[in-house]
């Protein structure tokens, strides 16, 4: 696993993620209290901090292609934690993004990374989880039309799959914020 | 009459828990001659001393015993406490019944018998001791500071500041160390100069210090209070005293090439007579015979001579002996860098730009070779990436050495950061084991050169070091990622560790001080009794105790000063009187112990008659030197010599005492 550093390319890596993250790398310990805690570290091929190190060392093929981006579930765990206030969570909402953006499709996290990519249009066209409309498009895109289907009843039941999809008052503010981030 | 008393401490449960102390104390009852026998909680509280001290008065008791833990930690408490009450200190003896005993046994029943069969044995000792006099012995009130950079520096002018006065010897040609040759200091960033020279200067105008530069400590006999050295002050060719420094002599000499400067570590070249750096204290160049054409080529040339106006150079002058006697020393003679030859995958003397941490202080310094502008020794550019190596020599047990050096995390980080200061949009990368910023401001300084200066550590360490294209590919790991990684770079900088200064040894040997395997002074005690060495007078600071940074040496310069002002506060030094004894009368002169001696504390008597006329010659004990160790007792052949308090008669009467 060699991989050479090239100081120009490194450098401008680095900054994009630094400027979209409106962090610094150099920031990170490196302790791991990101990683001990991390709920699906156990599937990541590389660990949240090793991300971390890898970004900063402008490796930029390794972590945009690696599963960890995918399989972090934003729970925020590693962020709460950290002892420097470093953007854990936020570096891999970052990643995605500029992976999403190169085109880049992840072989083993395909499911999810669709997931991710129906989930943020729902938002940015409602505001907010429309769970049906959510479904529906993540269905029709991964082709699997009737797995968990038998999860629709009980959802139904407890009121958590509503028919009519609500949009909230102030779209624009959303889309402010989607526009910032690009 | 023998009239003993016997006090038997529990030490809490440290004793009391394994050994039987009340069936101690009864036995003790039973000896005859013990007229009181007690147990207590805690012997070493003020209550048990003052009920020691009651009884001593009440009982007129003539000698003690303690059952109680190692002479080390309370003899001197309760010899102090018999002394209260009039008792000879050297009445008071100690059974160890906590390390000897209940610290290492478990069985009650048989400790408590070890327990009583000590008691018993001291309880014969004590009944045989005999009142000892502690030995006085004069001060001159004078002290020796070999090594002049800041340590000694620091000693010698606290202790002439103190009103004493104060010879410094320094090996090289100007005092300042190691120290000024620094570029900026962390994590201040101070300059190097700016705070060492003042402190040069001081020392060397200071009316209570004489300076001897260029000078080695040659011999050195004695002991506390009365040590005699001979120090060799190497001829200069150069009178001192109508020097000006002006700088003609070493602008006229021929000899500028091929001559390496040490002062710059070899980046730049200097005369056959020079002075190491324009702030050399004293500014008095010297002429490097070695090197020297005159010398070289039959006293043809003599351009320096010619051209110094006062006419100070004199190609004559031999190396002068000045003897001298003083009370105390002080051992501050610093470190050296490591070799790194034994690493060919670094390069260094292979590649130019692969340079050691000193190198790269004197590029960054503005009165180094490149007047502090960052020119990488090849080509003179200015590097735009350097990689940083951090443990080149230290930690590493199967070629180097297995301590840490200390200071190159920080030195490192600074070196980054100045980097980054001096050369706008440059890169620098550090490989690193662990990072050791452990002092005030250290953890914050080594963050800002990654947070603010953009330095980027990789822990992992480099495995080859080539050239390539004008380049330095630095071939690495990065064990935090887990990825193997390849730099181009510029220029690499070692942080090459350190060790004792070349030397140091046969100076311990000389001083008779101890030294650790490494060469490192050992110290009397490594928490309570760091500025102390092994031998009474002699006191360490600096790198050559270990390494450390410039705040712990100018500490450690002060503490062996203040050691010694406390030292010299009165006019006699007390030894303890436990010292060995010649029966002069017995005494064959054969000498056999002088030869075991490892104080050197024995020397020849002569015993003469009224007349003058010489009766025989005798073995004689130097109180300031014997430690009481007993080694000549046992290489005595005709038992003419005992230490005092532990008597062959004491002995056998402690060996019988265990019969019964």
């Amino acid at each position: 696993m060699k991989t050479v550093i090239n100081e120009q390319n490194r450098r401008n890596f680095a900054s994009q993620v630094e400027s979209m993250l409106h962090d610094k790398l150099s920031k990170c310990y490196q302790c791991g209290k990101c990683s001990a805690g991390c709920p699906v570290n156990f599937e990541m091929d590389y660990t949240p901090n090793q991300i971390i190190k890898m970004t900063e060392l402008g490796m930029e093929d390794k972590v945009l292609h690696s599963k960890t981006i995918w399989l972090c579930v934003s729970c925020n765990t590693c962020s709460t934690r950290c002892p420097k206030g470093f953007e854990v969570t936020g570096i891999m909402d970052v990643l995605r993004e500029i992976a999403e953006k190169k085109g880049i499709t992840s072989k083993v996290e395909k499911e999810v990374q669709m997931f991710h990519e129906v989930f943020l249009d729902n938002v940015k066209s409602n505001g907010r989880i429309f769970e049906l409309e959510l479904v529906g498009k993540y269905k029709l895109k991964t082709r699997h039309l009737f797995r968990d289907m038998f999860l629709a009843p009980k959802m139904l039941e407890k009121g958590k799959l509503k028919m009519h999809g609500e949009k909230i008052a102030n779209l624009n503010q959303i889309a402010k914020i989607f526009k910032d981030f690009e | 009459m023998a009239r003993i008393g016997v006090f038997v401490c529990w030490c809490g449960s440290n004793i009391a828990g394994t050994v039987d102390v009340e069936k101690v104390r009864e036995e003790a009852a039973k000896i005859p001659g013990v007229v009181s026998a007690l147990d207590y909680k805690y012997m070493c509280s003020d209550p048990g001393q003052n009920s020691l001290r009651n009884i001593i008065k009440e009982k007129n008791l003539t000698g003690i015993v303690l059952a109680a833990c190692s002479p080390h930690m309370h003899e001197n408490t309760f010899r102090k406490a018999a002394a209260k009450e009039g008792l000879n200190p050297y009445f008071v003896e100690i059974a160890n019944i906590r390390e000897q005993v209940s610290w290492v046994h478990e069985n009650k029943e048989r400790a408590t018998a070890k327990a009583v069969d000590l008691m018993k044995m001291m309880v014969e000792k004590v009944k045989r001791d005999k009142p000892i006099e502690d030995v006085r012995v004069p001060l001159n009130k004078k002290a020796l500071v070999i090594g002049g950079g800041i340590a000694g520096i620091q000693a010698a002018l606290d202790i002439a500041n103190g009103g004493v006065e104060v010879i410094l010897v320094e090996k090289e040609p100007s005092i300042g160390g190691k120290m000024i040759q620094l570029d900026e200091t962390f994590p201040t960033l101070d300059c190097s100069s700016c705070i060492m020279t003042p402190k040069m200067v001081e020392a060397n105008q200071h009316p209570n210090i004489k300076l001897y530069t260029y000078s080695e400590v040659e011999d050195i006999s004695g002991y506390i209070g009365n040590f005699k050295i001979r120090i060799k002050k190497k001829a200069r060719s150069v009178i001192e005293k109508d020097c000006t420094g002006c700088g003609e002599c070493w602008n006229a000499c021929p000899m500028h090439k091929n001559i390496k400067s040490e002062f710059n570590v070899n980046l730049s070249e200097r005369t056959a007579i020079y002075v190491p750096f324009p702030q050399a204290v004293p500014l008095v160049p010297v002429l490097d015979r070695s090197v020297c054409l005159h010398f070289k080529k039959g006293g043809k040339c003599q351009k320096c001579y010619d051209a110094c106006g006062p006419k100070c150079i004199n190609f004559d002058l031999q190396d002068e002996i000045i003897e001298e006697t003083v009370g105390a020393i002080v051992a501050s003679t610093g470190y050296d860098l490591m070799d790194t030859s034994m690493y060919g995958e670094y390069g260094y003397g292979k590649y130019k730009d692969v340079v050691s941490g000193l190198q790269f202080e004197r590029l960054l310094s503005a009165s180094g070779p490149t007047e502090g502008v960052i020119k990488r020794p090849s080509d003179g550019k200015t590097p735009q990436t350097i990689v940083f190596v951090q443990c080149v020599g230290s930690r590493d047990p199967e070629k180097g050495v297995p301590y840490c050096s200390k200071v190159c995390c920080m030195y490192t980080a600074k070196h980054a950061k100045l980097f980054a200061h001096k050369v706008h949009g440059s890169q620098s990368y550090v490989f690193y084991i662990d990072i050791r910023s452990t002092s005030k401001g250290y953890e914050e300084f080594v963050r800002s050169t990654m947070e603010q200066d953009g330095a980027i550590y990789l822990r992992g360490r480099v495995s080859k070091i080539y050239e390539d294209d004008g380049k330095l590919i630095v071939k690495g790991a990065d064990t935090l990622s887990g990825n193997q990684v390849e730099i181009a770079a510029d220029m690499v900088v070692l942080a090459t560790g350190v060790i004792p200064k070349q030397g140091s040894d046969k100076l311990a040997q000389m001083l008779g001080i101890s030294y650790d395997k490494y060469g490192f002074f050992t110290e009397s005690h490594p928490k309570l009794r760091p500025a102390e060495s092994s031998t009474a007078g002699i006191f360490l600071a600096g790198m050559a105790q270990g390494p450390r940074d410039i705040p712990e040496s100018v500490v450690s310069g002060s503490a062996a000063a203040s050691k010694i002002l406390g030292l010299f506060s009165k006019n006699e030094y007390e030894v303890e009187g436990t010292i060995a004894n010649v029966n002069e009368s017995t005494c064959v002169a054969c000498f056999y112990c002088q030869r075991v001696c490892a104080y050197n504390a024995i020397s020849k008597k002569e015993i003469k008659d009224r007349s003058g006329k010489l009766i025989k010659v005798v073995a004689n004990v130097n109180p300031g030197l014997c430690t009481g160790c007993g080694a000549c007792v046992n290489a005595c052949f005709s038992k003419s010599i005992d230490v005092k308090g532990f008597m062959d008669d004491q002995i056998y009467a402690e060996i019988k005492a265990l019969a019964i």
